[in-house]
């Protein structure tokens, strides 16, 4: 995984990091990228870890 | 996860990409979801699940907790233009409420569009607010709590 070395706070009203992950897709694995997603809403979810409940 | 991913379609008619972000590798959210997942929402989680090992995109929204080496819970809403509109951030303990992430969704969608604020607790259909100079201090006569 790589990541756009960026610092600073984060706000509402200024652009979000940009970003790179490893997923896990519907039975596949894919690297989804923050910035590929211009034109859509999206919605980042974070949650402390897998098994537990969100 | 899985109460976003019960309501998924309602996102996906918004044209709302989702992604679910935890310091777990991929191969762990290959595992979760084939053994709880998907039996707690019929196909499993529909959204990427993205792999964070690391904390580095949760240290990037703030939401990196050094001590228990986790993320905790943050929701960011982006919009079209890559700009954070929304976000709201809990400790573990809490879930998530799935209606409220949805009806800020139509609103800023709503206001994307029409350019027109929403007012406290505005769903569709209801009135939204034409920005002007008559409407300083006449915000009453146009709104009341609850409407």
């Amino acid at each position: 995984m790589s990541c756009a070395e960026e610092s600073g706070r984060i706000m509402v009203g200024q652009e979000a990091p940009d970003f790179e992950a490893d997923a896990f897709v519907k039975g596949g694995f894919k690297k989804i990228k923050l910035s590929d997603y211009r034109g859509k809403w999206v919605v980042l979810c974070f949650y402390p870890g897998d098994f537990t409940f969100v | 996860m899985a109460s976003v991913a019960a309501r998924y379609d309602e996102l996906k008619d918004l044209d709302v990409e989702v992604f679910s972000c935890s310091v777990d590798s991929q191969y762990t959210h290959k595992i979760w979801q084939e053994h709880e997942l998907s039996k707690m929402v019929p196909g499993g989680v529909p959204y990427p699940m993205l792999s964070d090992t690391g904390g580095k995109i949760g240290r990037l929204f703030g939401v990196y907790d050094d001590k228990g080496g986790v993320n905790v819970r943050g929701r960011f809403l982006i919009d079209p233009d890559g700009v954070i509109q929304a976000m709201e951030v809990l400790t573990p303990p809490v879930g998530r409420n799935f209606g409220e992430l949805a009806r800020q969704v139509k609103a800023f969608q709503h206001v994307r569009k029409t350019g027109q604020p929403t007012p406290a607790g505005w769903e569709p259909g209801k009135k939204s607010l034409k920005p002007s100079p008559d409407l300083v201090g006449n915000v009453w006569k146009e709104w009341k709590i609850g409407e």
